[in-house]
């Protein structure tokens, strides 16, 4: 099957301008769909064709699923690509497409089915010969005590029926058990409409690191490298990289060589993310997240492909377009998600309107935006607002490139995470790669410095004496009044 | 102008002269500010009577509710008088007027209050004078820059300062 003509995009924000930007690479047409405070986004100026959404609520129309296969047909798409969050892990939506003879752009309905049950996915992985971390299978409130006991302390509980970081308790003593047992039931029932959970080992101070897979329906599975992902908070990522540092070449080989067994041990299809954790040098399986990923740039960077491209081939029933020994792991990316969220403010989400834009450019920068200035940050949708990759030959210039690019982000009218990533960009465990899942807890004690405090004297007198000038224009009959805009404009440079 | 500014509770005076340069470069609230031959790039949010100013990773709360801009010599009139225009710093609903006609007001004296997003916030006269005309009334919308009062200031002699 060739590549399709149109393809539906069932996404919003910068995923949906990325997927647009490999149709239009790829000479598809992609067609865009939007709920009502999205008209007039970047993904829908960028698309050839763009398509209203029904819903009361801004998100209800990128969740229904019968309705945006009904779309597609109507558009004339013959493939619909879910992006991620939303639509994209559900298994009735990839089945709906498939049902409705529509190429989903994802693994199909069976792999989902597998990968969202989590307790299933550790099972399936353990008997492939892959650590899993010590846990149980999903577990009812009878039996959690002599489950948790075999764990041992201390513990997570975990929903079995979702990740995304939800749902997830801490357990430090068997007392502690019962209440926690209940609260991560109801969280999982309330987020995932799932109420079975599992337990996990606690791992004190590990590393996050992942292996970008790809998966043909010939069976051919490649990776594309790994990622290390440890720049967190609560469970949410931050901060990624490629290649993942403080890896030796033979946990590397390892962890790649794992992920690969535990594609072909799913029956995985099209591409995917295996998560493990690092404890020391020893690494543990933890899920798979069956979606294109946020942090996928920092992978195409480095291996010079582009994966979104790749998975409209597979999805097209076409083999992986390049061999494993094709791939280049050619220097260092990083990316920074920038988020409306207040860093100052406990990373509370950041509502308003943005009323300016100036985003990094220069030698190895990419930014993937699904903002523009006159753009409304609501508070219906994910706060994710762009991702700045800064690509360089070695770790170091990419750091001093990403510093660059942040120091020239600037975004008015909401607050964003800039200044935490500016922050994260200077501290000795990210420059020396031994940071883990801790690192980004030190910033909640950042005190601003005495240079930044008289800059800001500085800033704050030059503000108002911008603002007097704005609001003190002299008017006094026709004597005092300039007499051409030349003299205006002088004067007011003077009071500038 | 001199400006009245507290960091961290610590007031100090900042002179904003021309060696103090604020570039616009996105939005309302982002700038370049150039001083001491330093380019640095800030941001400036305005809360409640306070600014926010980010720089780098850092974030300053300043205080300038009691700032009192003295009106540069260069706004003088010609003719020995000047009426200088108090306009409302951000669209919104005016509260009060507590200045009334003929009055006199001292440079930093409130002559409106004017209420956004559930904030109130007094507007002060940048300069002292008398009160020549009210131009709005309590409970009407005014926007961003609209005049509220008009201020009679006598103009200073040459190679005067004007008093604040």
């Amino acid at each position: 099957m060739p590549l399709p003509c149109r393809l539906l995009v069932a996404n919003r924000g910068e995923i949906a301008v990325r997927i647009v930007r490999a149709c239009r690479d790829l000479g598809i047409e992609p067609v865009a769909v939007y709920a009502p405070v999205d008209a007039g986004a970047p993904h829908v100026r960028l698309a050839a064709d763009a398509l209203p959404l029904p819903g009361d609520s801004p998100a209800e129309g990128y969740l229904n699923g019968p309705y945006l296969v009904e779309l597609a047909q109507r558009c004339g798409a013959t493939a619909i690509h879910p992006g991620y969050g939303f639509l994209s892990e559900n298994p009735s939506f990839a089945a709906a497409c498939e049902a409705a003879g529509i190429a989903y752009v994802g693994p199909p309905a069976s792999v989902l089915e597998m990968c969202g049950d989590k307790a299933a996915t550790r099972a399936a992985v353990a008997s492939a010969g892959v650590p899993v971390l010590p846990g149980s299978g999903t577990v009812d409130d009878a039996e959690a005590l002599s489950a948790a006991e075999q764990v041992g302390f201390p513990l997570l509980i975990k929903a079995a029926g979702g990740g995304g970081g939800k749902g997830i308790h801490l357990v430090r003593s068997p007392e502690d058990l019962p209440a926690a047992m209940r609260l991560a039931r109801g969280e999982a029932q309330t987020a995932f409409g799932d109420p079975r959970v599992y337990l996990e080992k606690w791992v004190e101070r590990p590393r996050h690191v992942e292996v970008q897979i790809l998966a043909d329906y010939a069976g051919g599975v490649i990776h594309l490298g790994e990622r290390a992902c440890s720049v967190q908070r609560r469970h949410q990522k931050l901060i990624e990289e490629a290649p993942a540092p403080g890896v030796s070449p033979y946990l590397r080989g390892a962890l790649l060589e794992s992920a690969v067994r535990v594609a072909r041990a799913l029956g995985y299809r099209n591409a995917g993310t295996v998560e493990f954790l690092l404890d020391g040098d020893a690494f543990f399986f933890i899920e798979v997240n069956a979606r294109l990923q946020v942090e996928h740039p920092v992978t195409e960077m480095v291996a010079g492909v582009d994966i979104v491209a790749a998975q409209l081939a597979m999805a097209g029933g076409e083999p992986i377009p390049f061999a494993q020994e094709e791939v280049r792991h050619d220097g260092w990316a990083i990316e920074c998600r920038i988020s409306a969220e207040d860093p100052h403010g406990g990373f509370l989400p950041s509502l308003g309107r943005i009323d300016g834009v100036v985003e990094p450019q220069g030698p190895g920068i990419r930014v993937d935006s699904g903002f523009r200035a006159g753009c409304t940050v609501s508070r219906h949708y994910d706060p994710l607002l762009s991702k700045v990759v800064a690509w360089g030959r070695d770790r170091a210039e990419a750091i001093a490139r990403m510093r660059r690019a942040l120091a020239e982000y600037a975004i008015s009218g909401v607050d964003t995470t800039i200044p935490f990533h500016r922050w994260a960009l200077e501290q000795p465990a990210f420059l020396d790669g031994a940071y883990d899942v801790r690192l980004a807890e030190e910033w909640d004690g950042a005190a601003p410095s005495q240079e930044a405090e008289r800059l800001a004297a500085a800033a704050a007198a030059a503000w108002l004496r911008r603002k007097a000038a704005a609001s003190v224009l002299v008017s006094d009959g026709p004597a005092a009044r300039p007499a051409s805009r030349w003299i205006a404009a002088a004067r007011e440079e003077g009071l500038r | 102008m001199t400006f009245e500014i507290r960091v961290r509770g610590q007031r100090q005076e900042v002179e904003a002269g021309d060696e103090i340069l604020l570039e616009p470069t996105a939005g309302t609230e982002c700038w370049r500010l150039v001083v001491g031959g330093r380019a640095v790039p800030v941001r400036v949010q305005e809360r409640e009577g306070r600014l926010l100013v980010t720089i780098g990773a850092d974030r300053v709360e300043v205080g300038v509710r009691r700032a009192l801009p003295v009106p540069s010599r260069r706004a003088s009139a010609r003719n020995g008088v000047d009426r200088v225009e108090v306009r409302a710093p951000m669209p919104g609903l005016v509260v009060s007027i507590p200045a009334t006609i003929g009055e006199l007001v001292r440079a930093g004296g409130a002559v409106a209050v004017v209420e956004a997003m559930k904030m109130q916030m007094e507007v002060a006269s940048p300069t002292a004078g008398c009160i020549e005309e009210i131009r709005v009334r309590p409970g009407q919308e005014v926007a961003g820059g609209q005049v509220l009062v008009l201020v009679r200031a006598p103009a200073p002699k040459a190679g005067e300062e004007a008093l604040p």
